[in-house]
């Protein structure tokens, strides 16, 4: 068993009131591909917040290949190969799409002679070469999605962190989406953590799940376990939203 | 498709901004007198302070409402050295730029972490209590009559005109290189979204604080200029009038363009001379007329007009970086 | 001491009013100091040069300040709500507007306005002038009865509910456009009065609009943005820190106390000392 690409151990936030995460603990191998399923409000979010700098966790410590990312700001762990996309997209207005990958890909882990070609190629891995001239606030929401993706992808990472990359996209999209991962992960053999609400899709990327409520850890498992997990199905149906997993 | 990444300053922009310079630089020759050489030997200095400017709020859409402080500081720092140090005057325009540098960055750590109006307002704040330590440390910066006698670089008025039209030119030209590089792009970048810039991987911080430190060299370099120009150096430079007018002139010429900066300067104060009749109400046209383009025309007349003429001689539409103030 | 509160009284006048504004429709107006010179400028213009009886002077003219800031916001302010930053550059130039007519029709000395009170009262020990005085009164009361207002009327409730949440104010019916207007001219009568008061003690030359945004400013960040308690704890810190340097220093360093203030409170809690926006 080779070494834990991410340790995460004892990771604890509050807000005011809320604790939103408790003593959250995760192993990742390399070339995983985890997933953190969770009903809205669990923490799910507030976890890769603070995995990838833009939180500082109450306590707790986050190793990426054995080095502390704690107090570490979002570029630096970034420069560490830990990327993210957020769960509303957020392009940067005023570039276009192309620009927008450009711009990930300025970080020290970037060796490319020609950057265009290099951003070019990513377009078209995740098919948006024929967006790559349109201004990024024009793109429809499933194509927004890509370009999070294309963005993180551009900063050579070797772990990813998809925040709910399906959120709002429709069956094909999700789809096309769900190959364009799983190819991502065989061929670049990316470490992937994936937050997702879908199980069905969920199910069938992730290798493993950590199942979060109320900002704790309550089951962890391959899919099929969880699925059938007690502690899992009470958080969802208790919330009158039953778990969805076959179609 | 054009896979240049940064686009750079291409044949078409810096033949057509040299044939500028060269026909600005002729102009008193055949219209020879102190007179139109000095207004403009001024045109281009505030030529200067408004591409420094443009470069970092019209890149960044951080609107510096206090960029007469670094003009400000650049020129006491060279009547400084210049009077009450006695260095010869060469010495004040690399003392003015770094001098301004440091100003950048001292005032830049606190400031640019605060979201655009903060910062403006922060700014401004710094230029009108820079004004007034002008004035409280009157013993040694002169009070409201400020530094006097200060010798001039270059006797010839013509000639001093001539170096300042080139370092007009040679910061146009290369700060409008910077803003086309990857540079400019990070500064676009951090305009749009700057959360999504840090999940990219850039250090935002550190390239808002050299932006601005860049921006106030260039400010202060003008500033030195302007001391030596009029011989003497006053708290009246940090007032906020001059940086309005010279906000004005960015945006009549295209704010984000660095060289409708230099065109808007240049046009303004040679039409404004014009209206030297109209005497005091001067200042307030310049208020005046930036209310009427931030509603009217935005984008600005200059950069709009060349993009046009670029599209009809032939070129390619660069677009125009900005427009607009930023929300 | 006295002297500590009079410019406090002053100072939490104008800084109420910027709060004000900002707090209900986010808008940072620059123009506000502007309101406060009109208003001087307005006394004098009418008592000294008009003859008119000064209260009525006064009175006519903060109402007519409290008028041209429903004109400015109206005709200037309205169209880019969207964009703070066009606000801003929008209201200082119409700042530098205001002060170079001011320049052109009055010139650059030092204006007198008249004072209501000219006899000095004996205050503790202390020789106070009757001017101070009633500034103080006078600056109180209009806190207070702002602060009844907004808490006890209707109106004022609208008011704190678009503070909160201008969107869902909007669905509730509340007419916010023209609660804008309202706020806006409560908020610059509340500069104008200031400007009123002060006037026969303070400076009164066409560049005097500049300072107090920018102790209004310093004011507002160190209590918090939105927050009127938070205006008034921050601006007696201040009128009471600029006294106490002014004694024990020197008065030309009184401004540096507020831009001092502004930039350790930006560096070190943006939010100010009672920030999150807490509107009373």
């Amino acid at each position: 068993m080779s070494a834990p690409i991410l340790e995460v151990s004892d990771l604890d936030k509050r807000f005011g009131g809320l604790h939103a995460v408790k003593r959250f603990k995760l192993s990742v191998a390399p070339a995983e591909i985890v997933g953190i399923l969770g009903p809205n409000g669990a923490g799910k979010t507030t976890i890769f917040n603070l995995l990838s700098g833009f939180i500082a966790p109450d306590q707790g410590q986050v190793l990426f290949r054995g080095t502390s990312l704690i107090g570490l700001r979002p570029d630096r762990i970034v420069g560490l190969g830990l990327a993210r996309t957020f769960q509303l997209c957020r392009p940067i207005i005023g570039l276009t799409v192309l620009e927008n990958v450009l711009v990930g890909s300025l970080g020290p882990r970037v060796i490319a002679k020609n950057l265009a070609d290099r951003a070019l190629a990513l377009l078209d891995q995740v098919g948006l070469t024929n967006k790559a001239n349109s201004p990024a606030e024009l793109l429809s929401y499933g194509d927004l999605r890509r370009l999070e993706i294309a963005r993180a992808l551009a900063t050579a990472p070797e772990l990813l962190l998809l925040d709910e990359p399906f959120a709002g996209l429709g069956a094909a999209e999700i789809d096309a989406l769900s190959t364009l991962i799983r190819s991502l992960h065989s061929q670049q053999n990316l470490t992937i953590l994936l937050i997702e609400h879908k199980l069905r899709e969920f199910m069938q990327l992730v290798s493993r799940v950590v199942a979060i409520d109320f900002g704790e850890i309550i089951a962890e498992g391959p899919p099929s376990t969880i699925v059938n997990d007690p502690r899992v199905i009470e958080a969802y149906i208790g919330r009158q939203t039953p778990v969805p997993t076959h179609a | 498709m054009d896979a240049r990444a940064f686009p750079g300053l291409d044949r078409l922009s810096t033949a057509s901004g040299l044939l500028a310079l060269g026909a600005l630089g002729a102009l008193p020759i055949f219209f020879p007198g102190k007179y139109l050489t000095g207004v403009l030997t001024v045109a281009a200095i505030y030529g200067l302070w408004a591409v420094s400017w443009d470069f970092m709020s019209g890149l960044t859409g951080r609107e510096n409402f206090g960029h007469s402080l670094f003009i400000g500081v650049g020129a006491y720092a060279a009547g400084f050295m210049n009077v009450k140090l006695g260095f010869g005057p060469w010495w004040s325009l690399p003392s003015a730029m770094l001098v301004a540098m440091a100003f950048g960055l001292v005032l830049g750590i606190p400031t640019l972490r605060l979201k655009g109006p903060y910062f403006a307002l922060a700014m401004l704040s710094a230029a009108v209590i820079m004004q007034r330590l002008m004035l409280i440390f009157w013993e040694e910066t002169g009070g409201e009559e400020g530094i006097q006698d200060i010798t001039p670089l270059i006797k010839d008025h013509l000639h001093y005109y001539w170096f300042v039209l080139a370092l007009l030119g040679a910061s146009t030209v290369s700060l409008a290189a910077l803003a086309r590089s990857r540079w400019g792009l990070i500064l676009r970048a951090i305009r749009g979204d700057e959360a999504t810039c840090l999940a990219a991987g850039l250090p935002i911080t550190r390239y808002k604080i050299v932006s601005l430190m860049i921006s106030a060299a260039f400010a202060g370099l003008g500033g030195a200029l302007y001391a030596h120009y009029q011989l003497q150096v006053s708290p009246q430079l940090f007032a906020v009038v001059t940086s309005i007018t010279i906000i004005t002139m960015v945006y009549v010429g295209g704010i984000g363009t660095i060289y409708g900066a230099a065109g808007g300067a240049l046009l303004l104060t040679i039409m404004t001379e014009g209206l030297r009749q109209v005497g005091e109400w001067r200042l307030m046209a310049y208020s005046v007329m930036l209310i009427l383009i931030i509603f009217f025309l935005p984008s600005g007349i200059i950069a709009p007009s060349w993009q046009r003429l670029r599209k009809s001689l032939g070129g390619t539409d660069r677009g125009l970086v900005g427009g607009g103030p930023a929300g | 001491m006295i002297y500590g509160a009079v410019t406090s009284a002053i100072y939490a006048l104008l800084a109420v009013g910027f709060t004000l504004i900002f707090g209900v429709a986010r808008v940072l107006n620059l123009a506000h100091g502007s309101f406060y010179a009109l208003g001087a400028y307005g006394t004098y213009l009418l008592a000294s040069v008009a003859g008119w009886p000064l209260w009525i002077a006064a009175t006519v003219a903060v109402a007519s300040v409290a008028v041209f800031g429903v004109a400015v916001e109206r005709i200037i302010i309205r169209p880019l709500r969207h964009s703070q930053l066009g606000v801003l550059m929008i209201t200082l130039a119409v700042s530098l507007i205001v002060e170079q007519a001011l320049f052109l029709s009055f010139g650059s000395e030092y204006r007198n306005v008249p004072a209501f009170v000219e006899t000095k009262v004996n205050l503790a020990g202390v020789d106070v002038g009757g001017q101070r005085l009633l500034a103080f009164v006078l600056a109180f009361l209009a806190i207070g009865l702002l602060y009844a207002f907004i808490q006890r009327t209707r109106l004022g409730s609208a008011i704190l509910a678009i503070a909160q949440d201008a969107e869902a104010a909007k669905y509730m019916g509340i007419p916010s456009d023209r609660i804008f207007s309202l706020v806006m001219a409560i908020s610059a009568a509340l500069a104008a009065l200031a400007g009123v008061l002060a006037g026969p003690f303070l400076s009164v030359q066409p560049s005097m609009h500049l300072l107090p945004i920018v102790k209004a400013f310093a004011i507002v960040v160190v209590g918090g943005l939105g927050s009127i308690a938070g205006s008034i704890a921050a601006a007696f810190m201040l009128g009471y820190a600029e006294t106490v340097v002014a004694y024990l220093v020197n008065g030309s360093w009184t401004e540096i106390v507020s831009v001092l203030a502004t930039l350790l409170m930006l560096i070190v809690r943006p939010a100010g000392i009672f920030g999150k926006r807490a509107a009373f």
